[in-house]
């Protein structure tokens, strides 16, 4: 059992949940699918003293679009971007990434919202989220704000969040028709999280491109190379893609899973095959 | 603190005072007399302690159990009808070597459960994707897979 005590709260909408969040900033966390904060409190290295559970606001979970941009609730399960029509035909990305998390049994619980907000440099979604430019909807009891992708991972596992604040949707832009992508992800067991992970979205007539690597550093990053694919693929190209993402993984960690010497080395290969991936899925004219 | 919570846990509505530092698991097997729950690691690695949440399965040992409240739990118990028959996915299990120890055989079964209602014809890949939250120390999944093939033979609509 789970040593420290804790008062837990089940709001049922998002208002009450601010609320809460305002009341007790500092001591309470919110609890989204609790993949990763339930067996953190199990092993005593979260200790939060007030939790409020979001798994009662259905007002937090859905996916919906507009003309430009879908939109996602920051409780949508894995699971559901799996499988759900509308990201698997506008950001195919997104799906392919939700569907290396975990396992069944985690995608089935765990959320983009919590999974984001807990910000994991080596998680499937933050390249995801730089590369295609998504944006950050955070709420508190005194209003809301947006914050780019760019600005909101801050360093390890800390994010533009503050005590009271919590993360309520995830905005990104339609891609199909007239962009390309590609996520790739270095693992060794299914289901574990990457080592290495990059994401790229090339614009028709390579307008613009944008390459994020995941398991390199403090946060998920973006690497310079659209001038680099100027007049599209070519092997000087690639090499110079494989030097841009070499020189910004220079901060990569060493651990188990391999030293930052084998990051490094990884963030090139893995940024040429997302920058080759996403160039083949072009749309055609 | 102890809060009161109203599950559904195979079909029968529960009334059940919980600590807030309890976890689905420990709810069922201490509380609810469900012991056919297992907890392994607790930390939501081995898929022991799987039970289905509202006809999704879960990790139990990963869900605090006032976040229930209100909601519907199956575990392995509440698998077959009636308890002198097993439901074919036991059956399975049993006439196909599907386990040795038997301690991952409840989450396994309940994994697969999920993937041939989604999947009535599972491809043997779909079947290892299916089952990779459970882990299985004893038969090297081998016999496993033999048993949900031969269990989605019998329980598939035939094609």
């Amino acid at each position: 059992m789970i040593s420290q005590e804790i008062e837990f709260f089940a709001p049922k909408l998002l208002s009450e949940a601010l609320a809460l969040l305002q009341r007790h900033a500092g001591s309470a966390r919110p609890l989204s699918g609790g993949m990763t904060l339930v067996p953190m409190m199990t092993l005593g290295i979260a200790q939060p003293e007030v939790i409020v559970s979001l798994n009662h606001i259905p007002e937090l979970d859905y996916v919906v679009e507009t003309p430009e941009v879908i939109r996602i609730g920051a409780m949508t399960r894995h699971r559901t971007l799996e499988t759900n029509t509308l990201i698997r035909r506008q950001f195919p990305l997104l799906a392919d990434a939700a569907s290396h998390i975990g396992d069944v049994q985690v995608r089935h619980r765990g959320t983009i919202g919590g999974s984001l907000a807990h910000s994991d440099p080596a998680a499937d979604y933050p390249p995801i989220m730089l590369a295609a430019g998504a944006r950050m909807k955070i709420a508190s009891a005194a209003g809301e704000r947006w914050v780019a992708a760019r600005e909101y991972f801050k360093g390890l596992m800390q994010t533009d969040l503050r005590p009271g604040e919590l993360l309520t949707e995830i905005e990104v832009p339609k891609l199909a028709g007239k962009f390309g992508c590609g996520y790739q992800r270095l693992h060794r067991i299914e289901g574990n999280f990457p080592i290495v992970n990059a994401a790229a979205v090339i614009e028709k007539g390579f307008r613009s491109v944008r390459l994020a690597l995941g398991g390199v550093g403090e946060t998920a990053i973006l690497v310079e190379v659209e001038k680099h694919l100027k007049n599209g693929l070519s092997e000087a190209a690639l090499q110079s893609v494989s030097d841009a993402a070499y020189a910004a993984a220079k901060d990569a960690p060493s651990d188990l899973n391999g030293d930052s010497d084998y990051r490094r080395a990884m963030a090139r290969v893995y940024a040429q095959r997302a920058i080759k991936l996403a160039a083949a899925a072009l749309p055609a004219n | 603190m102890k809060v009161p919570i109203e599950v559904v846990v195979n079909r029968k509505p529960h009334h059940v005072e919980v600590d807030t530092r309890t976890v689905v698991a420990d709810m069922l097997r201490d509380q609810l007399r469900l012991t056919g729950t297992h907890v392994g690691c607790g930390t939501g690695s081995c898929g022991a302690c799987t039970v289905m949440l509202n006809g999704r399965t879960v990790k139990s040992c990963c869900i605090l159990a006032p976040d229930v409240d209100g909601q519907e739990i199956m575990t392995i118990e509440g698998l077959a009808d009636d308890p002198h028959h097993l439901h074919p996915l036991q059956e399975a299990f049993v006439v196909n070597h599907g386990f040795q120890c038997g301690y991952c055989t409840p989450g396994m079964v309940l994994s697969a459960l999920q993937l041939l209602n989604e999947n009535p014809h599972p491809e043997e890949t779909e079947i290892r994707r299916g089952i990779a939250g459970n882990l299985c120390r004893c038969t090297g999944y081998q016999f496993i897979i033999k048993s949900i093939k031969a269990a989605a033979e019998t329980m598939a609509p035939k094609k």
